[in-house]
């Protein structure tokens, strides 16, 4: 089974503060770290074991700048074939146009696959919506949330969904076909520098987003950006660490959890 | 006709509580509503929409996104193209949002948990709750949205009149993809959701190595370890433990949450505990906005001190 995933490189964001600038119209990311895509990791390990269980090969693609190239040495990495960088110079915030240029790039290049995997959401957007829109452009049956694959059949998948509450739905899908991969559906490996460096003399192949524009014109737009909306706010226990521990022993006594 | 179509949300026959958000932003927006529903009985107030279009289908047919894309592709046939096609934002919801978005050619913006009516621009998270970004669409076409649990209910009203009831028949149904069946979660001999005092950990924890330290305080303060995606995703603890609206919705007496930042996904699951309180490094985590009681620190370092106290 040859298998098309996509991977995106985000700023980690997790414990750092983001600083908006141009009056809300931009986000600083100049002092942050960036990061393989959470998602994205797992549905290349996804990938990966699949192809090592039944043949085939792993291509990663991602969409982005130039320094998208970390995330296809990492795909490499972990037994991706090929890497390949479709290069654009603007963020493409809607989901819409993102999906245009993926299935203008795949129908142009005429890369083959039976199956297309991309995480559920990226990190950053959290639109969770590129693999459904891409799924409708292709005309291809799509599923979502995809916590396990219990079987890959010839012409078919069977597959579980996450919903909510502890629920999952099992369905059967049809290939080719587009899924999204939840993470937690395996344990991604550990991937060291000397692997990457390895992947580094693996070629990737780099491609203009500018010859895949057809029909991308975005559908939403940006107005701008703003600090999230400021609620009640937590009584923040101060002072040396031992005595806000002994603060938040006291709290515990008072609500009768602990004597 | 100018109308908001709202596809409702049904699981296992029950009308989840979070369609009351998709009814409410589409009051908001001062749209007629129609709301989709597959064929059953629900119990929830029918007169908060101005019609009920019952699709002669069951939820596993209904809640397919490639039937639904063909399911309102009939009706606005007959009633002509919604201004705006809502969804509830969860597993199922952005699945059949985002496909009906590809199939028809409309903007879509999911996770709306804010709508500002003079500017008509939509507001909708990133990164995890840290900043929000705010849309607007482009053009004349339905826009479809996912909307954020807890968002919009407030503004979900009765109306005047009770609703139509219009139904749909000879559902096109998709053979590329079918239902095969619900898997429950393995029932296990903890039950998180009864306890008083929950310990939980998050991203924060960092290293599976640190995980028996937590479970060695949780046992001293006779508390119940649980913990947000992260870590259940790592494998560093069990799924039967993990809060949040995948895992488990927990109202314990004492929530205390260290080195959570608070995804929306994550608060929706703990957000009616007596008292919150929230330990992490990064003073901007949303989990504070949420908390009682905050402790801007390290939660190692929080943890052995605790230790220190109680075992004094």
């Amino acid at each position: 089974m040859n298998i098309l995933v996509f991977t995106k490189r985000v700023p980690a964001t997790q414990e750092e503060e983001l600083r908006l600038i141009s009056d809300g119209k931009d986000v600083d990311f100049s002092k942050l770290p960036f990061k393989v895509n959470d998602w994205d990791n797992y549905a290349v390990e996804e990938a990966v074991k699949i192809v090592e269980k039944g043949g085939g090969a792993v291509t990663a693609v991602s969409i982005g700048s130039a320094e998208s190239d970390e995330v296809l040495r990492r795909a490499i990495a972990m037994g991706a074939k090929d890497g390949f960088l479709v290069e654009v110079d603007q963020a493409l915030h809607d989901p819409f146009a993102r999906s245009a240029l993926i299935r203008n790039f795949i129908q142009k290049e005429g890369t083959p696959f039976d199956v297309i995997f991309t995480g559920v959401q990226s990190e950053d957007d959290q639109f969770a919506s590129v693999g459904g829109i891409l799924a409708a452009l292709l005309k291809l049956p799509y599923v979502s949330m995809v916590i396990g694959i219990d079987s890959v059949e010839k012409d078919y998948m069977i597959v579980r969904r996450e919903l909510e509450g502890g629920l999952q739905e099992r369905v059967r899908v049809a290939t080719p076909c587009v899924v999204s991969i939840q993470s937690g559906i395996n344990e991604p490996r550990y991937v060291s520098i000397m692997g990457i460096r390895k992947a580094s003399k693996v070629e990737r192949k780099s491609f203009k987003g500018t010859d895949y524009d057809a029909g991308k014109d975005a559908h939403i737009e940006l107005v701008q950006w703003t600090y999230p909306p400021k609620k009640g706010g937590a009584q923040m226990l101060t002072g040396e660490l031992g005595d806000v521990c002994a603060k938040l022993m006291e709290i515990l006594k008072e609500k009768g959890v602990y004597q | 006709m100018s109308y908001a179509l709202i596809v409702a949300e049904v699981r296992r026959g029950i009308f989840e509580e979070r369609n009351l958000d998709s009814i409410g932003i589409c009051a908001q927006l001062g749209k007629e509503t129609a709301m989709l529903l597959p064929e059953g009985q629900y119990s929830f107030n029918e007169k908060m929409v101005d019609s009920i279009v019952k699709v002669k289908a069951g939820e596993e047919v209904f809640l397919n996104p490639l039937n639904m894309a063909a399911i309102i592709g009939k009706i606005a046939e007959t009633r002509g193209k919604p201004d705006f096609i809502v969804f509830t934002h969860s597993s199922s919801g952005t699945e059949a949002a985002a496909y009906t978005a590809g199939i028809f050619g409309f903007p879509v913006i999911t996770d709306v948990s804010g709508y500002d009516k003079e500017r008509g621009v939509f507001r909708k998270s990133y990164y995890s709750d840290k900043l929000f970004g705010e849309f607007k669409t482009i053009g004349e076409s339905a826009a479809v949205l996912t909307v954020r649990s807890g968002s919009f209910k407030e503004f979900a009203a009765e109306k005047s009149a009770a609703p139509n009831e219009v139904s749909v028949e000879d559902v096109p149904v998709s053979d590329s993809r079918t239902f095969v069946e619900y898997v429950e979660e393995e029932k296990t001999d903890i039950d998180i959701t009864k306890a008083d005092f929950l310990l939980s950990v998050g991203r924060g924890v960092g290293n599976k190595d640190e995980i028996p330290a937590y479970e060695e305080l949780a046992g001293i303060m006779k508390a119940v370890i649980s913990g947000s995606r992260p870590v259940i995703d790592k494998m560093w603890l069990p799924k039967a433990r993990q809060v949040g609206t995948s895992g488990k919705t927990v109202k314990p007496k004492v929530y205390l949450a260290m080195g959570i930042s608070g995804a929306f996904q994550h608060i929706a699951g703990m957000k009616d505990a007596d008292c919150i309180i929230a330990i992490n490094k990064d003073a901007e985590a949303p989990i504070f906005q949420y908390a009682h009681y905050g402790i801007v620190a390290d939660m190692h370092k929080v943890r052995d001190a605790l230790k220190g106290i109680l075992k004094g």
